[in-house]
């Protein structure tokens, strides 16, 4: 059996032990709490772009690489896109809200936060990004700004070139794809085809992607050079010849030629599997998904379609349809420096590559679009051309939404469907839409 | 002891009374508020909530799209409420009767009630689409039809009727028909077969047993179907809106969905609860109508 020492030196070791040990805990609680003290924990919502899971992974290294460079912890939630609307509608009425976020339809969801919740604007931040112009698509750069304010940096574009079926072209004998809308009129001819019962069993053009008629009316109300309000959002300008003319040539198009789809605009219309299944030749404007997705889910197509600049309209103008989604900065965030921080880290070349990379969607960044990511494929090219012609799809008013919105009783829906499918007098159906959207700009602006 | 029985009985139905009115009873009181009030999601910021009074209803009533959707509910619950009652006596007459194999066509009978109506649409979306539809397939192949039919799409109307309208009423029995078929089997097994013994002796026919004997005794749980599948069709929502969105024309649009446009696409949560109101109205008076009967043959 050991025996304990005993006397001073042992009572000396144990007070030296007992101090040590103290001064050790109050190190570490000192550590822990300062740690604590500076430790910025912001949290940020996205919706997924492409692959639900790569995308998420993308994110997940995206913040470790920042925390190890900043000291800041992003807490990231993917958004469902099914539910995405109904959320940001509800932060901008003062619900739940992150502190900054991948968002869009800046004008609608800042103009219903009305200044006190939602986008908030980080305008006396802008220098933060000194090239921005130089940098960025100016279509994508209006969709960041509202009333002179600055909201934010653009990440994703959607722009819509035209896209056509390589394999019935050449079968038709033609060489290229339409360049203007009298050329629209004769290949749509040329490629639209019937069984012996007249039943079309293939359409040679389709206006848009979706079943939206709002959206679908915009490129070629563009083309024609209208434009639909004035720049400060108070005043309709859509009766005028510009419009006239483009009613006529999609209505043309439906009711004379027949070359385009009457259920164009019907939920039930799937412009996807219409073109995949070839009962589609030519979209006028696509989906700026699609590419990549054909690429990924119908290897089989190869070799069968390819994208165009959108055809020039009357007055020779080629814009293309243009919607940004970008990140910015909500009201009551807890730490609008941290936000910065991050949305700085994000908008950096070589991480807007990889987003951009992952997500499979068109970057408003001009150096991602001429990386070689972006130049492997024509399609890829064509896309980034198009961004030269992007018009911006969002308007710089409050209601805009509801105004474009997809649904029956909306100002455009009702105006494109009653004309180019219900065959009704386009005089009469702009007049009218022009009173219905100057009271709906009326609405917005508290007139 | 009477009072702890009945703080106890109070106790146990807490939770299902405070979540009932926590998510049913408020947002309906909520929404009726929003209806006599401006709730113009793009105004409420600067102008908050003003008393409107009726004028919400008023404006819903003046826009031709409301009374053509206060008028497609109606045919539509009245076909649907009609063709669920038809097709349910008689399947349920069917399934009631013994034979070999009963109990696998009672089980198939009840497959549409397992899909839930977002899916229901999605597949008879694809089966009613006019350039894809294999009904349109089997339709030519037989000789029946030269061209496609445009099931959801076509805006030809015969008065109130249209091939859209007809088509989600399909769809509707179809996902709703076996509910109603469980609820009639489940009463045709109790009515005692001593009275149809007795009508046999009194050489009732068939159609006067049915009549005589199995309609009267179905008639209490006829009544409650008819109400629920009324009050059901009254605030129908997801096949419409997931099929056809209200078109072609608004011909297949109603009130439900008619809501749902006024609040989410144009931010008119007080048009979209004036809607509302009319809906609620429409059941109220049924679910009044309803109860009043049940209690007098309580009485």
């Amino acid at each position: 059996m050991t025996k304990r020492p005993t006397g001073p030196a042992s009572s000396n070791r144990k007070v030296l032990a007992r101090h040590t040990a103290t001064l050790a805990l109050a190190t570490a609680l000192t550590t822990t709490a300062a740690l604590s003290a500076y430790a910025q924990d912001i949290t940020f919502w996205t919706q997924p772009q492409g692959d639900l899971l790569a995308y998420q992974d993308l994110y997940d290294e995206l913040t470790s690489e920042f925390r190890d460079e900043s000291g800041i912890n992003v807490s990231v939630e993917v958004i469902n896109w099914s539910v995405a609307f109904n959320t940001w509608l509800t932060v901008a009425q003062g619900g739940a809200a992150p502190d900054c976020a991948d968002m869009y339809w800046l004008h609608s969801f800042s103009g219903i936060g009305g200044g006190r919740y939602g986008p908030m604007p980080i305008t006396e931040y802008r220098d933060r990004w000194p090239t921005l112009e130089a940098d960025f698509y100016e279509g994508a750069l209006e969709d960041v700004h509202r009333n002179g304010e600055f909201y934010g940096i653009p990440w994703r574009v959607d722009i819509r070139p035209m896209m056509y079926r390589t394999d019935f072209l050449a079968e038709a004998g033609i060489d290229a794809p339409p360049d203007n809308w009298e050329e629209i009129v004769e290949q749509g001819l040329a490629l639209t085809e019937r069984d012996a019962n007249g039943n079309v069993t293939r359409w040679g053009f389709a206006l848009g992607a979706n079943n939206n008629p709002g959206q679908t009316l915009m490129p070629y109300y563009w083309q024609a050079g209208g434009l639909m309000m004035s720049e400060d959002g108070r005043t309709a300008t859509i009766d005028n010849e510009a419009m006239r003319t483009t009613l006529k040539f999609m209505q043309d198009l439906v009711q004379v030629h027949k070359v385009t789809s009457p259920e164009i605009f019907e939920k039930s219309a799937d412009p996807l599997a219409d073109f995949t299944s070839g009962r589609v030749a030519i979209i006028g404007s696509t989906n700026n998904s699609w590419p990549s997705q054909f690429d990924r889910d119908y290897p089989e197509l190869e070799g069968t379609w390819a994208l165009e600049i959108n055809p020039a309209g009357p007055t020779g103008e080629r814009d293309s349809f243009s919607g940004a989604g970008y990140w910015g900065v909500l009201y009551g965030s807890s730490d609008v420096e941290a936000c910065l921080d991050w949305i700085e880290f994000l908008s950096q070349p070589e991480h807007m590559e990889r987003i951009s990379e992952v997500s499979g969607a068109a970057s408003p960044r001009r150096s991602v679009m001429t990386s070689e990511l972006w130049t492997q494929r024509p399609w890829q090219e064509v896309m980034a051309e198009t961004l030269n012609y992007g018009h911006t799809s969002q308007h710089p008013s409050a209601v805009w939404n509801a105004i474009a919105s997809p649904e029956p009783g909306a100002v455009l829906y009702d105006l494109v469907y009653n004309t180019v499918i219900g065959g009704a007098d386009i005089d009469a159906a702009v007049t009218e839409a022009q009173a219905r959207m100057q009271a709906e700009l009326d609405r917005a602006s508290g007139s | 002891m009477t009072r702890q029985k009945y703080l106890f009985c109070y106790l146990m139905v807490a939770p299902a009374m405070l979540i009932t009115a926590a998510l049913g009873i408020y947002p309906m009181l909520f929404s009726l508020w929003m209806s006599f009030v401006e709730y113009d999601l793009l105004r409420v910021n600067e102008f908050g909530t003003p008393f409107v009074g009726l004028d919400n209803y008023v404006e819903v009533f003046s826009d031709p799209r409301f009374v053509q959707t206060l008028f497609n509910t109606i045919i539509f619950t009245i076909l649907a409420v009609a063709a669920t009652l038809g097709f349910g006596l008689l399947l349920s007459q069917v399934l009631n009767i013994n034979y070999r194999g009963r109990t696998a066509l009672r089980m198939l009978v009840c497959v549409p009630w397992f899909v839930p109506p977002a899916v229901a649409s999605a597949i008879w979306m694809w089966l009613l689409n006019t350039d894809r539809s294999p009904i349109n397939f089997l339709l030519q192949d037989f000789g029946l039809i030269t061209s496609n039919v445009r099931w959801l799409t076509d805006s030809a109307t015969w008065g109130p009727f249209s091939i859209p309208m007809m088509s989600i009423v399909a769809v509707r029995v179809w996902n709703g028909l076996p509910f109603a078929v469980i609820f009639l089997l489940a009463a045709l097994q109790s009515i005692p077969r001593s009275l149809y013994e007795a009508a046999e002796v009194d050489g009732a026919s068939l159609l006067q047993k049915f009549w005589y004997v199995t309609l009267p005794m179905l008639r209490p749980v006829l009544a409650i179907l008819i109400t629920l599948l009324v009050i059901g069709g009254l605030g129908s929502f997801e096949i419409n809106y997931i099929m056809t969105g209200g078109g072609p024309q608004n011909l297949t649009n109603i009130m439900a969905v008619y809501s749902y446009q006024q609040a989410f696409s144009f931010f008119r949560f007080d048009l979209a609860s004036a809607s509302s109101g009319v809906i609620f109205l429409m059941t109220g008076f049924i679910s009044i109508f309803y109860l009043r009967s049940q209690l007098k043959g309580v009485a």
